[in-house]
Parts: C-alpha cells; structure tokens; sequence
C-alpha cells in the first residue's frame, strides 16, 4: 500500500532569524525528550520535523537567543 | 564498523579557540559548552566572557557560571551583578542564589553597600543561602536601607542566621513602612522564643495588611504564648478567613479552652475550610464544651468537614 | 541524520544503567561515589540534559518524611492502607526511612525546596495523619543539577541509545543490554555485571481524549520498554492490573495538582462548587470516588481556587504554570480561563502502569532486586508503590550502592552471541520493508482498542475481545510494521512494548477475579473485594514465551496496622457504582 503524507500543523514555531543553529548551537535539538527538532540542511536552522510534542517546553525554555515558541497542539487547544 | 558511544570528553583546547572566535554566537555557544562540562577548569574561561563585548555573550556567561559554585565563580559574578545590561545583572543575581559554598561570601559582602540598590539586592540575596555569620552585620546594616526590596533581601539574611542579637533589628522591621518587609520580618521571628519576639507577633496581628496578620497568626502558634492570648482570639472577628483560618489553627496547636465558643461559631461561616479547620481545632482542644458545636456539622455537606468533625468527635470521647 | 546505517559496537561495563530519567541518574551517581573505580555507563534514548518524567521539572514533592513532621511509620502505614493493604512493606519503609537523607543531598545539588524566613524546610499540611508536602520553588532545575553532578562523578553517558532487549547470561544472571543508536540505527551490544532498569512508565498505552497520541499525562517518551524487557528476560511483574489514572486538566491533559493547591486552601469540586472526596489518600478508590462523580449528574469535576484571596490565587496559578508543565499556562490563556476567577474544568487520564502513582511494575525487594540475579529495576517502573519522583530518587540510590557491591563480587556471565545477532533481525525487521504499515498507525489501533476494551469498568467479555483484537494487531505489527528512517525505527520499538503492555494489562486483570484498588482495578463481573482469595499480590510473568499469573502472599507487616486505623479508612469507603 502507497504511504500518504497527511498534512498536520506543528506546534513547535521557530524563529528563524534568531536561531543560531548555523553557528553550532543545537540545545532545542538535545534536550527534546521524543527527539522531534531537526537542524535543516537547507537553512541551518531548527524546526519541528515530527509531530510528536509532549508541549514540556525544554527547547523554548534552555533557547539561548529566545527563537523557540511551543504551541498547544490544535488538538487539545 | 566502530563509533564512539559515549558523550565527548571537554576539549578546553578547542572550546579556547570558539572563546575568541570573531562571531557572538559563536562565542555564545563555546560559553554553554563550556557550561555542560560541568568541570571547574571551566570557570576562569567562563568567568573571561563576563568582560566579553557583545551583552548576550555576558548573559550567558552570567547563566553558565550558576552551574558552578566557590569563590572564582561568585567574583565573576559579582562583576555580571554591576553590568549595565539589567538583562545581564538579573541573569547573574538569579546565578548568586544558587551559590552553596560559604567561601563565595567574600565578594558579596563588599557589595551590599553598592550604590545601585539592584547590586546591593543581588548581593544580599546570594548571601542568604550561604549563611556566613559574619553576614549579619551587613544584613542589619541593610534592613535600614531606603529601598524596600533591598530591606526584604537583608531580613532573609538575618533570618536565616537565626542570631538573637538581630532581633531588635528584626522587630523593627515589623513595624517598617513596607507591607512586604513586614510580612518577611514576622515570619523569620519564628525561630526565636523569646518574649521580645512574641510581643512583636502580638502587635502584627493588628497589622494594616490582611498577609501580615496571617502570618503573625501562624507563626505564634508555634510560641508558647501562655496568657496572651486575647488577642488571637480577638483575631476572630477580622474581615478576611483566610487570617481567621490561621488564627483558628494556632489556637487549637495552643489547646485554648477559652476560645472553644469563638471556635465554635465558626462552624456557621459559608467558606468550608474555615469551617474545617475550626472542627479539627476543636479536637485538638478536647474540650466536652465543643461537642454541641460538633454535633449540628455532622451532616455538613462539605466532606472534609464531616472528616474532620468525626475526627474531633473521637478526640473528645 | 536519522538515516538508517548499518554498525555494530561493544562495550563492557561494570554497571549498565538504562533509562536517564530521575532513578537513572541518581543509581549511576551513587554507583560511582560508592565505587570510584568501577565503569558505569547511563544509557538514555533521549538526552540525559531533559530527558524522563520531570524533563521539564516539578514543583514539589507530596511523599517527603521529613523528621518532625510525619515518621516513617506512619508513612508506611499510610502506604499500607492507600494500597489496600497489598504492600510488601519492607520496600515501603525503606524508603520512608532514606528519603530525607535524599532530600538534603538534592538540596546539595542545587535543587531548592521551600524553606521558611529561617531557612527551615516548609513543609506543608494537607491532612491529619502525615505532613508530606514539600514545594520546590525552582523545581525547573532539577534535570540541569543531576546532569552536572553525572558529569562531575565521570558516569559515562551515553545518549540516543535505546535498550531493546536485555541479555540473559548461561547461569540465568543480567549480563547486560542490547540497544540500537535512535538517529542511525547502529546497534551498542553492552556486556555488564550487574544492570539497573530505570525506564520509566507505561504512559503510553491509553489514548488521552483529545486524541493526540503524545498528549499524555505522563512523558510520552515512556512507553513502557522497561516493562516489556523485563518481562521478556523473565523477570516477574507484580500487580499490572492496578491501573495508574490520574485526575488532570480537561484536554491539556497535565497534572491537577490539587497537592500544590490543597495547603493553600484549594480544592476539587463538582458543578454545585462543593467537595466531593471523602478519601484521605491519593488512591484508586479516590479515583473511583472522582469517576462517579463524573458520571454523575453533579458533574463535570473542576480544580476550584476561586474561592481564595485574588493573591493566592494567582501565587498558585504562578506555580504551576511555570515549574512543572509550563506550557499549561498557554493552554488556560488561549481558552481565557484565570484560576483565581473560574473553576478549573478537571478530567480523568488514560490508564496506564505506573508504579509512582500506583502499584503496576516489576517486581522489587527492599534493595530494588528483581526476580532475575543481577537485574535491578527503579522509579515508576519498579513495584514500590506510591513512590513518585522522590521515591524513584531514593530507591535508585539503594538500587546504585546495591548493584555496584553486587558487580564487585562476580564476573561477567557470557551469553549466547546468536542472541544478538537474532535481536538485530527483530529490531531492523520495518526497515526491511518497502511496504507496509507505519507505526503511528499501528500504535492508534492499539491504544484506541486500550480505551475501548480496557479502561475501567473491567469487563469480561470485552476483555477477551480486546485479546483477540490485540492478536490481530500483533501479527500485523511483526509482518506489515514499516520504518523508513531511525526515528521511525525508535517509534516501531516503542509500539511493540505498548503492544507487550496492553496485553499484560489484559491477562493480569482477568486473573484477579475481584475487585479492589477502586477504580483502578473494577471488574464489574467481580464487584466485591475478595480477601479470602486475593488479599495478595498477582505476579505475571512467562514461561517459555507463554504469559502466565501466580499468587504471592504479602511478606507479613513490619509496621503492624491497628483495627481503628483500618475501620478509619473502611468508614470511608464507597462502592464502585457508575
């Protein structure tokens, strides 16, 4: 069977032009316990890969420049 | 094919060289490595970007350095205390209050006469927790300082070296101009028995401020107030219940027999933790006189009332 | 990153600890201070930086024996009746007994709890027997003070692990672990003498009522591998069929908190604002007392602070919107709602095992030793009951200085080499695939079948049908479950232990024909307490792949409980009734 790619809206915002994942941070990637922020390859910044949020806020919380913002998930907002 | 399964050892080496790169952010990082390895070889490099140009490399700097503890880490943050970034000087009074070690005192205490009262506030907060007796000069010092959150700063100090000589100063400050400076000074009277102390407690329940007489209501409960009483007593008359539920409570701690019938009246008030804390005073008391007050509440349809009122119940029998 | 690569690694050990959360680190921590010499390794699937059941923090300990203040007895005695006198006591006291050892160590450390204007602990009352409650004012640091005092005692860390089968050496004792790298698939083979589980709960298993999978009351990130590895190294599991649900905010699905509340004057009330609980204890006949309320016609059930002062109030809305699940505070201000002016809507949660809520976990004696020699388990996933995040500190330090004087005495037990090539080929299983099911869909069935067959009220004939179900389920995970990277690889792990926990939550119930623990284990075919035949605990383990339960009798009381203390507690009771 074919996998489709449903679209689904994350709550893990970040700002792109206060990350500073492209000068070597990666603190939101290392301390999310399910592991769901990735640095892209494309703009060297953080964001949300998997919608897999507990909204437990260490990545906004330990962000050094103030770029993270967790969001309820729509779901339970 | 074989790969390193463990978190990297520090390389001070190449986090030095990160130190001193030409770009902020990066130096911003080097600074939170240098936070994570947990090592105190790091502090010297972490106390150097304290001097750093760029502010947020300062702040961070500021965070890191409450990761450790000791001397060369308080100095360091002493300097962060007086940056003129308030971002910078809050991040390194929030560090100060991690402090442990009693040798981190030194620098603070030459602070507290600071002429920025937030450097004089930091530095008496940083104090607290490490509880070096030759504090307390400088904390009593401070209760007459013009700034009332630097006043609220030196009576923890004070209060936290338990020192019965700090106690005249102490009892003024229950009388201060400061709502919260009152409210902190009553509650660090605990740890004295003295009568001095106790005559303090009795004049703050007839404080201005609803939270002062709270306070004073709770803390005599742990004194042994012996026949002045009446005031507490008195104390059931005041506007809020939230001052008359501690004034309840103390009364039943001190066994008042006298004041079973005020109690007791209380058993009729709309807010039911009033209500529950005068049927557990009652059993505390003991006294054959509460149980028609008891009586009437065991239906009351408040549950841990109705627990409470069988629990006095039993203490009577 | 998260492309599958193929590698293998082996490292030897003295003591393996898997799990970073709260036990974990303190076990690793007390291991080397006890033995500086000795090599333990901390393995974690996450990082060790955030990782566990208080990532964020907590704000405050509601389980503290603090020395003028409550007795170990009496805690133990109050354990005792909480859990239906089904209490191996020794366990119990042994933790009363340490815990404030522990307390002035984290105080140490840099985690501050509440002191008073003298610097003495402020403990807070709550109810008459025991005074328990100890806030943690800066509770939001506790992760960031552990993983400094790993460093500094050179535990080695090694994050991004995930443990997937424990290896059984050929004299039957723990001879270490097997995990596969949670970014690359590569596998770490971990030969050791003695091994700590400290993998957290099953918080996994019930779907929340919002629907969103990881919207659960505990980190989602436990999803129940240390039950489902144990069980598979034939440890025994004692009582899973005591359920842990919680009560929680409405759809954010975070703790209610009424312990944070309570000292302050709050309280939970139904529609009418009055109090309903007549139980004393957090317990499952708590549980069951706020059930029937629900179901009620004086429901919904709310968090009620409104009555107190605006100021005190807003002081506790402070607390808890900014230690332990701060995102709440976004939650309450999107939907408009201020403590100090409305109720506060409150729900049940989804079951789950959690021996720090309840009494659901693998089996444990008083030095945290499981069935298996060598195997040591802590925190919510171990059998002390009631423990919370003070027990997991304090029964993984008795676990650490236990397993490290274990490891000292004997060497390492070979094992089978197939083993762990065969356990590759079940781990890597979905990335073979190129069609197939994802594991997201799998896990929703599974835990969808959970909420419909499973939560309380028990009964019979939908228990059988979730078997039959979860069979179904099971053969499609092991021939259609498909992972097209390493994160995915991670979640097709995590459902296979959600899919082991569901059925043992199954067989388990279905074994103890009675009822007990109120709502956490009501079967409405047995509605009566039995204590004749059930006053014991149910152990589940298997024999050669076949699950199976045992009785055990309850070790005899050290703290002997009076006949008042009982009917105390019997007064209070309410039968289960929807």
């Amino acid at each position: 069977m074919p996998i489709a790619n449903t679209p689904t809206t994350v709550p893990v915002v970040v700002d792109e032009d206060k990350c500073i994942a492209d000068k070597g941070c990666t603190v939101c990637v290392d301390v999310c316990p399910l592991d769901v922020l990735r640095i892209s390859d494309l703009t060297g910044k953080a964001y949300m890969k998997y919608d897999e949020c507990w909204y437990c806020m260490p990545c906004e919380a330990d962000c050094p420049t103030n770029a993270v913002t967790v969001n309820i998930p729509y779901l339970l907002r | 094919m074989v790969f390193e399964p463990f978190e990297d050892e520090s390389d001070f080496e190449v986090l030095a060289d990160k130190l001193s790169d030409p770009d902020p952010a990066v130096r911003r990082v080097a600074v939170m490595d240098l936070a994570d390895t947990a090592d105190p070889e790091a502090i010297p490099m972490i106390a150097s970007a304290i001097a750093d140009e760029s502010a947020e490399v300062r702040l961070q700097a500021a965070i890191a350095l409450g990761e450790f503890d000791g001397l060369e880490a308080a100095t360091a943050l002493c300097r962060a205390l007086q940056d003129s970034e308030s971002k910078v000087a809050q991040a390194a009074t929030d560090s100060l209050s991690e402090l442990k070690d009693p040798d981190a005192a030194d620098p603070l205490l030459a602070l507290t006469s600071h002429e920025n009262p937030k450097v004089r506030e930091g530095a008496l907060l940083g104090l607290k927790q490490l509880r070096r007796p030759d504090a307390l000069a400088n904390g009593i010092e401070a209760m007459k300082d013009p700034v009332a959150a630097v006043r609220i700063q030196a009576v923890g100090v004070v209060g936290y070296l338990k020192a019965e000589e700090a106690l005249p100063a102490l009892i003024a400050c229950c009388r201060d101009e400061d709502p919260d400076v009152r409210r902190t000074s009553v509650g660090a009277l605990a740890f004295s028995k003295s009568s001095h102390a106790k005559d303090a407690l009795l004049t703050a329940l007839n404080d201005e401020d609803w939270a002062v007489r709270e306070i004073a209501a709770e803390v005599l409960g742990k004194f042994a107030i012996g026949t002045s009483i009446d005031p507490l007593i008195a104390l059931l008359d005041d506007p809020y219940w939230q001052v008359r539920v501690k004034a309840v409570r103390s009364l039943g701690k001190q066994r008042v027999v006298a004041a079973v019938a005020r109690i007791g009246a209380q058993l009729g008030e709309p807010v039911s933790n009033l209500r529950k804390e005068a049927a557990a005073a009652l059993g505390e008391i003991a006294d054959r006189s509460a149980l028609s007050y008891l009586e009437n509440l065991v239906n009351d349809p408040d549950p841990d009332v109705r627990k409470n009122v069988r629990w006095a119940l039993t203490q009577i029998e | 990153m998260d492309d599958l690569r193929a590698g293998l690694n082996e490292v030897d050990c003295d003591l393996l600890v898997i799990g970073g959360g709260t036990a974990g680190p303190m076990a690793a921590y007390r291991a080397r201070k006890k033995n500086p010499n000795a090599k333990v390794i901390l393995l974690e699937k996450a990082n060790v930086k955030r990782s566990g059941a208080i990532s964020m923090g907590m704000d405050g300990l509601n389980n503290a024996v603090i020395p003028g203040h409550s007795t170990p007895e009496q805690y133990t005695k109050e354990i005792t009746i909480a859990n239906d006198g089904i209490v191996d006591q020794a366990a119990v006291y042994k933790y009363a007994q340490n815990c404030y050892g522990i307390i002035e160590e984290l105080d140490q450390f840099g985690i501050r709890f509440q002191k008073d204007e003298n610097g003495e602990y402020d403990v807070k009352k709550v109810h008459h027997m025991g005074t328990y409650v100890l806030p943690m004012p800066n509770g939001d640091t506790v992760k960031k003070a552990l993983y400094r005092q790993l460093r500094r005692a050179r535990v080695l860390i090694s994050n991004r692990y995930m443990a997937t089968r424990l290896l059984t050496g050929k004299s039957g004792r723990a001879a270490g672990a097997i995990a596969v790298n949670t970014r690359t698939g590569e596998f770490l083979v971990i030969k050791a003498k003695a091994v700590i589980m400290c993998m957290g709960a099953a918080g996994r298993l019930g779907l929340p009522t919002s629907g969103y999978l990881y919207g659960t009351y505990e980190n989602p990130t436990n999803s129940g591998e240390g039950y489902s590895m144990a069980y598979h190294a034939g440890a025994k599991l004692a009582n899973l069929e005591c359920f842990q649900i919680n009560p929680l905010i409405k759809d954010y699905n975070g703790p209610a908190c009424a312990y944070v509340a309570g000292p302050f004057g709050g309280y939970t009330a139904n529609s009418k604002n009055e109090r309903f609980i007549e139980c004393d204890y957090w317990s499952g006949q708590m549980m069951q007392e706020f059930y029937n309320e629900l179901q009620s016609g004086k429901g919904p059930v709310f968090l009620k602070l409104n009555h107190l002062h605006k100021d005190t109030a807003d002081h506790i809305e402070h607390i808890l919107h900014t230690v332990e699940r701060p995102s709440r505070g976004r939650f309450h201000e999107q939907r408009g709602t201020k403590y100090s002016e409305q109720m506060i809507e409150m729900h049940i949660s989804e079951i789950g095992f959690c021996s720090g809520h309840s009494a659901s976990g693998v089996y444990v004696d008083e030095f945290a030793r499981t069935t298996v020699p060598g195997l040591y388990a802590a925190g919510d996933m171990a059998s002390v009951p009631h423990n919370y995040m003070l027990g997991a500190f304090t029964n993984g330090a008795i676990a650490g200085e236990h397993a490290i004087e274990f490891a000292d005495d004997v060497d390492f037990d070979d094992f089978d080499d197939a083993a762990t090539s065969l356990e590759q080929e079940r781990v890597l299983a979905p990335t073979r695939r190129d069609d197939g099911i994802p594991p997201n869909q799998i896990e929703y069935k599974i835990r969808r079948l959970v909420n419909d067959y499973l939560q309380p009220p028990k009964v019979t004939a939908k228990y059988e049908l979730c078997q039959a179900r979860l069979a179904e389920v099971r053969h499609d995970m092991e021939t259609q479950m498909m992972a097209r990277d390493a994160h995915e690889l991670m979640r097709s792990m995590e459902v296979a232990s959600i899919l082991d926990c569901a059925d043992m939550a199954a067989f388990a119930s279905l074994y103890r024909t009675e009822s007990r623990w109120g709502l956490y284990h009501w079967r409405s075919d047995y509605p009566g307490s039995n204590d004749v035949d059930w006053k014991c605990h149910v152990l589940l383990s298997q024999e050669n792949g076949v699950m199976t339960c045992e009785k055990k009798d309850v070790a005899p009381y050290i703290i002997p409980i009076g006949e008042d203390e009982k009917d105390a507690y019997y007064k209070q009771r309410i039968t289960a009734q929807a």
